[in-house]
């Protein structure tokens, strides 16, 4: 009996601690919540952006030996200035962001007005447009492999203008940047069109009708009230195409590698070989510091440039 | 073409037209605005779609019908065995397909958990030094970091502690790659949440943290089910991390392995058509499922709100 209620005791008592210890720690956790629930996110990305910068920065001044590495302070960044193929490569790559931009740019934006009258089954439209974006920058590149295929449709195509014979989308040199710049303009002008419809449909009735009222012509009110309200969507889809359009790899991966000759050898590819192709560690590395310097500098003077030209 | 119906809009003081008006005004009274309108947005439509579908119809046809001039519009033949070469020629591709899926899912579940769980501290605590401001921009900051710059570093640092060729290493990476898209997507939800619901739910004796996940969690679903499809899509197709961190077949993911059916010199075209489908299908069937919610996160939270 004596047993028994013992038993029984000390299995209340046990239960008590459990609970207690189990509540302090309860306790502990919603006191630190503020820290818990964000260290996870801040930790990874921490650990996986800042520290790799820290390191790109380091990884720059040093020269990859098999026999392992020694520093070289600026040197990389020296070699830079008169490495050929880099530089051609920061002009492929500053000759398909304005071709590709430009385009998506004003194609999305003519679009996105077409889009803003009456338009019946505007939704399943804007749906099935959004296609190419969710596609896989591989499969992306596989379809227009496809398409640019020596007799394939686009050579059917044009063929009344060119008798028939193989244009080489992606093998001739003169064309091949071109045709990944196609491919490109049909992957993200429907993201122009998205954002700059979403921004069209915010544009007040009220005040497009008192503009009417006042006999403001359609040019004057796509000046003065139209632009207005689209500025800051206008800045923000340009910057996204931008820093987007900078760092394009998958799609030059499938339908090119770089090539014909480095024709399509965009900064990305470049970079892709000397760390991976030459084990040039040193010198890739410095070009991705380039790179993200004059991802900045260009972010940040478009962002200035946006506020000059129209006002904040 | 329509017969002229709201030629003019009613009601407005007379004005002399200028030139391009009274031209849009001829044209809307034959009706042509309208028909050109829908003209235009018809074949950017077709512009849009037709390469797909040329894609998916590439998997029924032979490799001379594929290529051929005149093209085969329809495939009028089908090859429904060309799914079945594709497995026989490339068993390994079943082992993209598995490690795909294993590393899709896994980070979809991280990043979404670990977004959301910041992106709520942001909103509802204070912190020192201004952080719930200085750190969400932080976190969205390296969304704007072209990845080519830290995948110089990671490759060199993973190699050290054998992440290479590891899908742990790819999931770490992804999660870290979708984050910053997580954390904005929940941040407007949570500012939608009142605050006295968590704080009558602990009265009633819930944990802050057993709120979260009990109270606050449910009612933001429509954010976590978008967050988690964008991360599904983006983690599903990404190429340039895994065909540096992942060149092993152990743990190739399927974009890796599309890449490979096509070389400088040689593409196996239906191969490659048949594998790039298979990739392509689970993509459209999440993106039909949710696509109310792409068409609002393509033009408002992917881009950063």
């Amino acid at each position: 009996m004596a047993t028994e209620t013992d038993q029984a005791t000390a299995e209340i008592s046990s239960f008590q601690t459990d609970t207690s210890t189990r509540e302090s720690v309860l306790l502990w956790v919603d006191d630190h919540l503020k820290w818990l629930m964000t260290l996870p996110a801040v930790f990874i990305l921490f650990a996986l952006t800042f520290y790799p910068l820290v390191r790109a920065i380091q990884m720059s001044t040093q020269q990859f030996l098999p026999t392992g590495t020694t520093f070289v302070g600026v040197q990389n960044y020296v070699d830079l200035a008169s490495n050929d193929a880099f530089l051609n490569s920061l002009a492929v790559t500053g000759k398909f962001i304005g071709i590709a931009v430009g385009v998506e740019f004003l194609l999305g934006f003519g679009i996105a007005l077409l889009l803003n009258k009456k338009i019946k089954l505007r939704g399943l439209w804007q749906t099935l447009i959004l296609i190419p974006m969710i596609l896989s920058p591989t499969v992306i590149g596989l379809i227009w492999r496809l398409l640019y295929a020596p007799n394939g449709l686009l050579d059917y195509i044009v063929a009344p203008l060119t008798g028939g014979a193989n244009v080489g989308w992606i093998s001739e040199t003169s064309v091949a940047l071109y045709s990944v710049i196609l491919t490109d303009i049909w992957q993200w002008t429907p993201l122009v069109v998205l954002v700059l419809f979403a921004g069209l449909q915010s544009v007040p009735d009220d005040v497009r009708e008192a503009a009417i009222m006042d006999g403001a012509s359609v040019r004057q009110r796509f000046l003065h009230i139209t632009l207005p309200y689209l500025k800051s969507l206008i800045v923000l889809v340009l910057i996204i195409r931008l820093v987007d359009a900078l760092r394009v790899f998958a799609k030059v991966f499938i339908l090119t590698r770089g090539g014909p000759a480095s024709a399509t050898n965009v900064i990305s590819m470049q970079m892709y070989r000397t760390a991976f192709r030459f084990n040039n560690f040193g010198e890739a590395s410095a070009m991705a510091v380039s790179l993200l310097v004059l991802v900045m500098i260009l972010a940040m003077s478009f962002v200035k440039i946006a506020n000059v030209e129209f006002g904040s | 073409m329509t017969t002229k119906q709201d030629t003019h809009a009613d009601g407005l003081p007379y004005k002399e037209p200028s030139g391009v008006e009274k031209f849009q005004e001829t044209l809307r009274e034959y009706g042509v605005t309208r028909t050109v309108t829908y003209g235009l947005l018809g074949v950017f439509l077709v512009w849009t779609l037709f390469p797909v579908y040329w894609l998916v119809t590439a998997t029924l046809k032979t490799r001379q019908t594929l290529l051929s001039f005149p093209p085969q519009w329809i495939p009028l033949d089908a090859q429904f065995g060309n799914f079945a070469q594709l497995f026989a020629q490339r068993p390994d591709f079943v082992q993209f397909i598995i490690n795909s899926t294993v590393v899709t899912i896994t980070t979809t579940v991280l990043a979404t958990t670990i977004g959301a769980m910041a992106a709520y501290a942001f909103v509802t605590f204070d912190y020192p030094y201004n952080l719930d401001f200085h750190l969400p921009f932080y976190i969205l900051s390296t969304r704007f970091m072209p990845p080519i710059v830290t995948i110089i570093p990671l490759f060199v640092i993973f190699r050290g502690v054998g992440l290479v060729n590891s899908l742990q290493g790819l999931i770490l990476v992804y999660t870290m790659f979708n984050i910053p898209f997580a954390v904005w997507m929940m941040k407007g939800f949570f500012e939608e949440v009142p605050d006295s619901l968590i704080e009558s739910a602990m009265i009633d004796g819930h944990t802050h943290l057993g709120a979260f996940f009990k109270i606050v969690l449910p009612l933001v679903k429509p954010g976590l089910i978008a967050s988690a499809i964008f991360t599904t899509i983006i983690t599903w197709n990404e190429l340039l991390f895994a065909v540096i961190l992942a060149l092993n077949a152990d743990a190739m993911t399927v974009p890796v392995g599309l890449a490979s059916f096509v070389t400088k010199f040689s593409v196996q075209w239906i191969n490659m058509s048949v594998g790039a489908t298979i990739a392509l299908v689970p993509v459209l069937l999440f993106a039909f499922v949710a696509r109310q919610q792409l068409v609002r996160g393509f033009s408002m939270g992917a881009v950063g709100k």
